[in-house]
């Protein structure tokens, strides 16, 4: 019981190192409020491209791209970017592959969200619309997307989450995110205790988001649950 | 502009490179597969057993399931990987790469397999459970004939993509050492000085992952038609 | 006089603060057809589930052909056996076909084997006229065609008394008839039925006795001529009120 307190739950190791975790715990947030609106953005157009395409070829192309992304393993996509833009020319930031990679993995699955909650909105509401004179584009923006976004709040939601996980994978790649930090300060203080730390941080973080998400979803289908 | 262009190619796609390391990776391949099937099997197996636990509706089950589903959810799987892998040997209880990885990747697909069928019971109509109840059957026939079938069926699609998801984070394992795709190809980059091994690295992680993406949109197809 | 099939002695439910059943006094005799009304909330549905205890009662007795179900020691999956039930709602299994919905209890519950159970329930099937629809699913039959499925259900296990819960409230008109028919053809055959209802020219012309619960409690019973046409309560006459109205109005 001791070891374990010693081991994992040092609270002196917890004070030497909180400072710096709460740099590599900032670094996350804004990496994460950097990806998550451009991964939306992106997912978003690409479902749009699917669901409203009368071409073949672009409905192919997204799903093409969707699929790819979602059996590429993000990290293997980070590393490709990381070594490999470079030798496109110039000197590329770190960030620059950290956020590209990420958002190109994201987008693919914000994509299949959007593309759900668009396709869960009666077909009879875009003819409402356009009955009453509305243009396509304004029949999406007034009518069907934000019921879609409605339909599809707690995977959306979910997705964010998912985004700020996501980032600790350029630790690897030397980001000084949460991960890395406390990666770092362990190897100086020998004592896990600074990779518990993250983790407590990291829970602080998600699970009251997680648990917003379990109530989302109970609302959605409408279920009494425990 | 051309001599940069050719240089790319000839730098990640160099055919002498690939037909060198090749082997390497594909045994990477191997335990890639091999680490991301026992994931599969041992976290679906374990997330059912958590929602019948949560199912018997016994508050010193339920609550447990809950606050391991929360938790887990909640982390980031490197984090896990990274506290199994450096945190157990200091209880003395050194995990060995693959058992790490596996270990936590089981974890957190239990999580969520756990919900996924939890949300496919919840779903149910009350009404069910009484029906076959009021024939005589007990719970436990009732959930295995009645209420199973038709909860997995319904689990299908978010377990289908949570699957693929966790097993492509065997790639994780990279950073404790897992001797799977990642790290061989990195490894076989570093002595070649050139990364076309990445290149082969990718391209078997294609042909690992892409199979499983288009069994699970055939899957989503299926039970949405059928619904 | 035969000794009761089915008997409720002194019944209670509550729910937390909410009385929902104050002390129920009831018996059904073998092959009695007795027929349960009432407004809503006047406690008809929950006293039906507590006969084969899909509620619990919170005090009183439920006894099935002698056997006092609400001890503790009871086995309740036996008793279910021989009390059947049929649901508003149907409650089918909608991943299995017509057939495997009645056979499922028959090969699990009493461990008969695949073509006993198959063989049974044809049988029954047949008896409620849907012998050809075996090998339907309950999403391409009518709803009239699934509750009489919910019957063949329930009968194949051959109970001693069947409990019917409002089986014809969620059907389309034009569909109530043939269940009602089914359930009348039971009755002919010697079954024993308690059945609540909303059908009122059903249970005036069917039922060997009316009940009619009010606040949680029986507030009248008698034969189908007592309750209806000269009814003691005022509490009953209001209820039947509407019915006997729109009778002596329409051509009977």
């Amino acid at each position: 019981m001791d070891s374990i307190i010693e081991n994992f739950f040092n609270l002196e190791i917890y004070r030497q190192v909180l400072p710096y975790l709460l740099n590599g715990l900032w670094t996350t947030i804004w990496l994460s409020v950097i990806v998550i609106p451009l991964g939306a953005i992106a997912g978003l157009l690409l479902a749009l491209g699917q669901t409203q395409s009368g071409s073949r070829w672009v409905r192919w192309t997204v799903i093409a791209y969707v699929d790819f992304f979602r059996a590429f393993p993000p990290l293997v996509l980070l590393i490709f970017l990381y070594f490999g833009l470079p030798f496109l020319g110039g000197d590329v930031p770190k960030l620059a592959a950290v956020v590209i990679a990420f958002v190109l993995n994201n987008a693919s699955y914000f994509c299949e969200v959007f593309r759900a909650g668009i396709q869960a909105v009666h077909k009879g509401q875009m003819e409402a619309a356009r009955s009453t004179g509305l243009t396509r584009m304004q029949a999406l923006r007034y009518v069907v997307l934000p019921q879609a976004v409605r339909n599809v709040m707690p995977d959306l939601l979910g997705n964010c989450i998912e985004v700020v996980k996501l980032t600790t994978i350029a630790s690897v790649v030397g980001m000084p995110e949460l991960l890395r930090a406390a990666r770092d300060t362990q190897s100086l203080v020998y004592n896990p205790s600074p990779i518990v730390l993250a983790a407590l941080l990291y829970l602080v973080m998600l699970w009251p988001l997680t648990r917003v998400l379990a109530s989302l979803e109970k609302r959605r289908t409408g279920m009494a649950g425990h | 502009m051309n001599e940069a262009n050719s240089g790319f190619l000839f730098t990640f796609f160099n055919p002498a490179v690939a037909a060198q390391y090749w082997h390497e990776i594909a045994r990477g391949m191997v335990v890639t597969i091999g680490v991301g099937a026992a994931t599969v099997v041992t976290g679906v197996a374990a997330g059912l057993v958590l929602a019948l636990a949560r199912a018997t509706g016994r508050a010193w089950l339920r609550l447990p399931v809950v606050l391991f589903s929360d938790i887990t959810r909640s982390l980031p799987p490197l984090v896990i990987i990274i506290l199994l892998y450096f945190g157990l040997p200091a209880l003395g209880m050194p995990l060995s790469s693959f058992t790490s990885t596996w270990l936590s990747l089981s974890l957190v697909l239990a999580a969520y397999a756990q919900e996924s069928i939890w949300a496919g019971l919840s779903s149910l109509p009350k009404g069910q459970m009484e029906a076959a109840r009021s024939t005589g059957l007990g719970w436990w026939q009732a959930m295995r004939w009645v209420l199973l079938p038709q909860a997995l069926r319904r689990a299908v699609p978010p377990l289908t993509n949570r699957v693929i998801a966790t097993t492509k984070n065997t790639a994780l394992g990279s950073v404790v050492a897992l001797s799977e795709i990642l790290s061989t190809a990195q490894a076989s980059a570093a002595v070649a000085g050139n990364p076309t091994p990445l290149t082969v690295g990718a391209f078997l992680y294609l042909l690992v992952f892409l199979p499983l993406v288009f069994v699970a949109r055939t899957l989503e197809h299926r039970s949405s038609n059928r619904n | 006089m035969s000794a009761p099939i089915l008997e409720l002695v002194g019944l209670k439910k509550s729910y937390g603060s909410q009385e929902v059943l104050r002390g129920v006094e009831l018996r059904v005799r073998p092959a009695e057809l007795v027929c349960v009304i009432g407004p809503s909330g006047s406690g008809k549905s929950t006293m039906l589930r507590c006969c084969n205890r899909l509620e619990e009662p919170s005090s009183g007795q439920v006894v099935v052909d002698g056997q006092d179900i609400t001890r503790p020691d009871t086995d309740i999956n036996r008793v279910r056996q021989s009390v059947g039930m049929v649901f508003q709602h149907f409650n089918l299994y909608p991943h299995l076909s017509a057939l495997e919905n009645v056979t499922l209890a028959l090969r699990r519950v009493q461990k008969k084997d695949r073509a006993q159970a198959e063989a049974i329930a044809r049988d029954a099937l047949t008896q409620v006229g849907l012998g050809h629809k075996a090998d339907a699913f309950p999403a391409q039959l009518s709803g009239g065609q699934q509750q009489r499925v919910g019957i063949a259900r329930a009968i194949a296990l051959k109970p001693k008394v069947m409990l019917f819960d409002e089986p014809t409230s969620a059907l389309d008109p034009e569909l109530v008839d043939e269940v009602l028919r089914v359930m009348r053809a039971l009755r002919e055959g010697g079954m024993t039925m308690l059945v609540v209802t909303h059908e009122m020219a059903f249970a005036h012309a069917v039922a060997d006795r009316v009940v009619f619960m009010d606040g949680g409690v029986v507030a009248e019973q008698g034969t189908p001529a007592e309750v209806f046409e000269n009814p003691r309560e005022a509490r009953t006459r209001s209820f039947i009120g509407r019915y006997m109205d729109a009778k002596s109005a329409s051509p009977a």
